[in-house]
């Protein structure tokens, strides 16, 4: 198994009232997999799962891109800087 | 190239664009509109993931400088609160002739809105506090 702390930001940290959450997925999860895996834990952010993107140290990832031990992830939703 | 949470200094901005070989420097600001239709703003208040914010800022730059021959450029957002009609963002090109001025601070501000993540949150005349939501999720680079 691997352990992550996944950061989060705007409406999903006001929603889950935390800054960050804690997942355990097993070895080998893809972006997309780890992505519904959050979701399915945290229902309150399944309405935001279409159109959330994980970002793997600090860069967007592809939903095949696979997932290692120690990788810095963060989901995002559509940014509205400007 | 700067996330801060002091107001942005315009005039700052514009010393450093002006260089002998530039003959046209575009100037884009954002500032915080009162008005969103029949919804009054009071203040805006932006976050950040600020390291990645800092990345993607800097690939928007490169990207920009392979696209169109730029003499300078510069990329200032604010974080943390922002008062009616302050500055939120700056987006400045320096280039030889105006056209590549116009269309590198355009490229810059739209793929800024699309790609860096900051966001905003609006307070309410009526109390709320309201996250704004893009429109498009933000696309890993080279897809």
């Amino acid at each position: 198994m691997l352990s992550f702390k996944v950061q989060l930001f705007s409406v999903l940290k006001s929603k889950l009232k935390a800054d960050s959450i804690d997942l355990e997925t097993p070895e080998g999860i893809s972006v997309g997999e780890f992505l519904d895996l959050a979701c399915a834990q945290y229902p309150t952010m399944e309405p935001y799962r279409r159109v959330m993107r994980l970002a793997v140290n600090q860069t967007y990832s592809e939903d095949a891109y696979i997932l290692h031990d120690g990788d810095e992830v963060a989901i995002i939703t559509p940014v509205s800087g400007g | 190239m700067q996330l801060s949470y002091e107001r942005i200094d315009i005039p700052a901005a514009y010393r450093f664009l002006q260089t002998p070989g530039a003959g046209g420097v575009a100037v884009f600001i954002g500032t915080a509109r009162q008005w969103t239709g029949e919804r009054e703003t009071l203040s805006l208040t932006y976050e950040s993931y600020e390291p990645m914010a800092l990345k993607e800022m800097h690939r928007l730059i490169d990207a920009a400088e392979h696209k169109w021959p730029i003499q300078r450029t510069c990329l200032l957002h604010k974080l943390g609160e922002v008062r009616l009609a302050e500055a939120s963002v700056l987006v400045g090109v320096a280039t030889a002739h105006r056209a590549g001025a116009f269309a590198a601070c355009r490229f810059l501000i739209d793929q800024l809105k699309v790609q860096v993540p900051i966001w905003k949150q609006e307070r309410l005349t009526d109390g709320q506090k309201v996250w704004v939501e893009g429109n498009h999720p933000s696309k890993p680079p080279n897809s």
